[in-house]
């Protein structure tokens, strides 16, 4: 009982411990929403949308005017590979989640086995300004029977970056993958490659000429010429530290100094820019580059659709995607985030111009991918 | 009255009693729950895994196709060349070898300290046993990652040796690859060992061996004729715990092999991963899983599954 400022008395034995057990109970739930990973703030009318997506993507700076806009909250699940993400998806886990965000050449696959909504034109009003570029790619990509199924959202592309410390500057070739000497340098030991059946391969294949097969709507490598990229795949082995899937090893490893040149994306050598090394170059090699662009999709089995696509219409609004861009290094499909960077950073990631992706080969689906992978198991246990 | 109700009721309680004291319901609350433990986290998982070997996916829409087929078992082993020279056989082979390895390298490391342990125990056990399960009070996967900073032709190992002018330049052996797998399986599976062997040992009678040593038998004729023959069963019972996590080890040869090392866990989550080719990946699986069977097999022909707890 406690005494109020008018006199009267108020019941607050039973009070207090309703708001204890209500204290308790919401302790609970958000330590067992922590231990589940949650990023992010919890409010309770607001529906949970789960997301299966890259690191970035659960900065709270980024994540938290998404879900205040929107009215959501979202539960990110950090990924790794586009390829888990659609191996997990075609499990069943569609079920389970919202949206995922992989590279563009899975969305294909994701749409063959019938998990996808189409795109809500409505609501994802910020798409009619991306670059044509990337419009153009998700007509030829992404569309079947006139529908849409998913939204590019970031880009960047695969060369390879080199220690300048060591390596002259030079003509970019992948030539300097694949010899063990390069321009005085003795590179045995020295090379990173990426640990992944397509990036790998296919730097080997363009280091080998086979641009041709790189033009169509999949790339159509021969069984010959997948034996030629294996073979010189497997020569290329004794000259190699490793093959590094993840940005954050790849980045430890090159300052670590375990290598000289490495197979690499543009955003890990521009966050090691930003951080301060000078000495790493990115490179572009004659022989042709391979452009990713990551595109949202929804699942056919989300409850909350409507409110999926308005969360990846945020994902490309100039101010969202300028800070996607800044915590991933990477640049926005939507040039109206350029805005919304300072003059460095849009020098280092938030302008690259679109012109320059025309000469690129974007991600796509392969032609034969067993044969690929029979031969990167081969390369592997060589 | 009042008898009457009490009777009923102590007729009741005895029947409720009974019915948990009869030798079925004994065996049935004793057993059941593990049971149902296995039955659906082991058996019903392990007869889906040999059903999905048998079946396809259709490589479009990625779903599995239920008719039975044997081609995931014929694509193991299907190459160019003979199936030795096959992708999966080499990492099979691999495999073995390095799980091999990881256990005699366990065994050889945690059998003098086992002994010693048993013939002092008091304190000098529990600190040693301690300090031997101190690193794993950390993630599995933290202590794979501080392994991956030792390695390395910069790692912390060759880099020491650098700076301490002991070597002119990186040592190849403390490079990634297969002797760093090994190093970072042995580290983690080295209690499993020391623990199955303590427990042998520490039911030794010690004085079996000071009599075969005053009837004249040497250390080494002890030590193979006494001691190893009595503490059968913990070695095998440790090599076990060691062998089989390290055939199907992941994340240390995915940190420590720098994707130069294909072991057989990796095979089968390429192949998952990029193909869906689940069917592969559980055919792959029973190989696995067979290698295992029959390591029980070969270890149940010498001892008893009650020796195999170390007592």
């Amino acid at each position: 009982m406690t005494r109020n400022a008018d006199g009267s008395r108020t019941e607050t034995s039973g009070n207090s411990r309703r708001t204890f057990l209500k204290a308790g109970g919401a302790a609970g739930a958000a330590s067992l929403v922590g231990l589940s990973g949650y990023v992010g703030e919890v409010t309770a009318q607001n529906p949970t949308l789960n997301v299966l997506t890259w690191e970035e993507y659960g900065d709270p700076e980024l994540l938290n005017p998404i879900q205040e806009t929107v009215g959501v909250n979202l539960k990110i699940t950090k990924s790794t590979s586009s390829a888990k993400m659609f191996s997990s998806w075609n499990a069943g886990q569609y079920q389970q989640y919202d949206i995922a965000i992989p590279n563009n050449n899975y969305v294909p696959k994701m749409m063959n086995a019938d998990l996808l909504a189409p795109v809500n034109q409505d609501v994802v009003t910020h798409q009619s300004n991306i670059y044509d570029t990337f419009q153009g790619f998700a007509d030829n990509q992404f569309t079947s029977d006139g529908q849409m199924y998913g939204v590019p959202i970031r880009f960047g592309w695969y060369g390879y970056s080199y220690d300048s410390r060591e390596i002259p500057e030079h003509e970019p070739t992948y030539e300097i993958l694949f010899n063990e000497e390069f321009e005085g340098v003795d590179l045995s030991g020295e090379i990173i490659m990426y640990d992944n059946h397509f990036k790998a391969m296919s730097g080997a294949a363009l280091h080998l000429g086979m641009r041709d097969a790189f033009e169509g709507q999949r790339v159509t490598l021969s069984e010959d010429q997948i034996q030629e990229v294996k073979q010189t795949m497997i020569d290329q082995k004794p000259l190699l530290q490793g093959y590094i899937a993840a940005d954050p090893t790849y980045i430890k490893s090159f300052r670590q100094g375990n290598f000289l040149v490495g197979q690499s994306g543009r955003n890990e050598i521009v966050e090691m820019w930003d951080n301060g090394d000078d000495w790493p170059e990115m490179a572009v090699p004659q022989e042709g580059a391979l452009a990713w662009f990551e595109s949202a999709v929804v699942s056919k089995a989300s409850n909350n659709k409507q409110k999926a696509w308005e969360v990846i219409n945020e994902y490309i609004s100039p101010q969202r995607g300028a800070k996607l861009a800044e915590v991933g290094y990477s640049p926005s499909v939507n040039p109206a985030t350029q805005e919304h960077l300072t003059e460095e950073q849009n020098e280092l990631y938030g302008s690259v111009d679109p012109a320059k992706l025309e000469s690129f080969i974007p991600f796509k689906a392969v032609e034969n991918e067993r044969s690929w992978i029979e031969a990167w198991e081969e390369i592997k246990v060589a | 009255m009042a008898t009457e109700t009490s009777e009923r009721s102590r007729s009741a309680r005895e029947r409720f009693v009974g019915a948990f004291t009869s030798r079925a319901s004994r065996l049935g609350i004793t057993t059941g729950p593990a049971l149902i433990w296995l039955f659906l986290l082991l058996l019903t998982p392990l007869t889906f895994m040999v059903a999905v070997s048998f079946t396809s996916v259709d490589t479009f829409t990625y779903q599995i196709i239920w008719e039975p087929t044997v081609e995931n078992y014929n694509q193991l082993f299907a190459g160019e060349g003979p199936f030795w020279q096959t992708a999966f056989f080499q990492s099979l082979a691999l495999s073995y070898f390095i799980a091999a390895v990881t256990t005699v390298l366990c065994l050889v490391l945690a059998f003098p300290l086992a002994y010693l342990l048993a013939r002092k125990g008091g304190t000098t056990f529990k600190v040693v046993i301690f300090l031997v399960l101190l690193p794993f009070f950390t993630m599995y996967l933290v202590r794979a990652y501080s392994w991956f900073l030792m390695f390395g032709p910069s790692g912390v190992i060759n880099s020491t040796l650098l700076r301490l002018g002991v070597v002119n330049g990186p040592v190849g052996l403390f490079n990634y690859g297969v002797p760093a797998i090994i190093i970072g399986l042995t580290h983690a599976y080295f209690p499993y060992m020391l623990l199955s062997l303590y427990a042998s040992l520490d039911g030794l009678d010690f004085s079996l061996i000071e009599a075969a040593r005053d009837l004249g038998a040497s250390r080494t004729a002890a030590l193979k004729d006494i001691i190893l023959p009595l503490v059968l069963p913990g070695i095998i019972s440790g090599s076990l715990f060691v062998f089989v996590p390290s055939l199907g080890a992941f994340i240390t040869p995915r940190f420590l092999g720098q994707g130069k090392v294909l072991m057989i866990g990796q095979l089968i989550e390429e192949r998952i991963n990029s193909l869906y080719a689940i069917g592969y990946g559980s055919a792959a699986s029973m190989f696995i899983v067979l290698s295992i069977v029959v390591a029980f097999a070969v270890a149940f022909r010498y001892v008893s599954i009650e020796d195999l707890g170390g007592v």
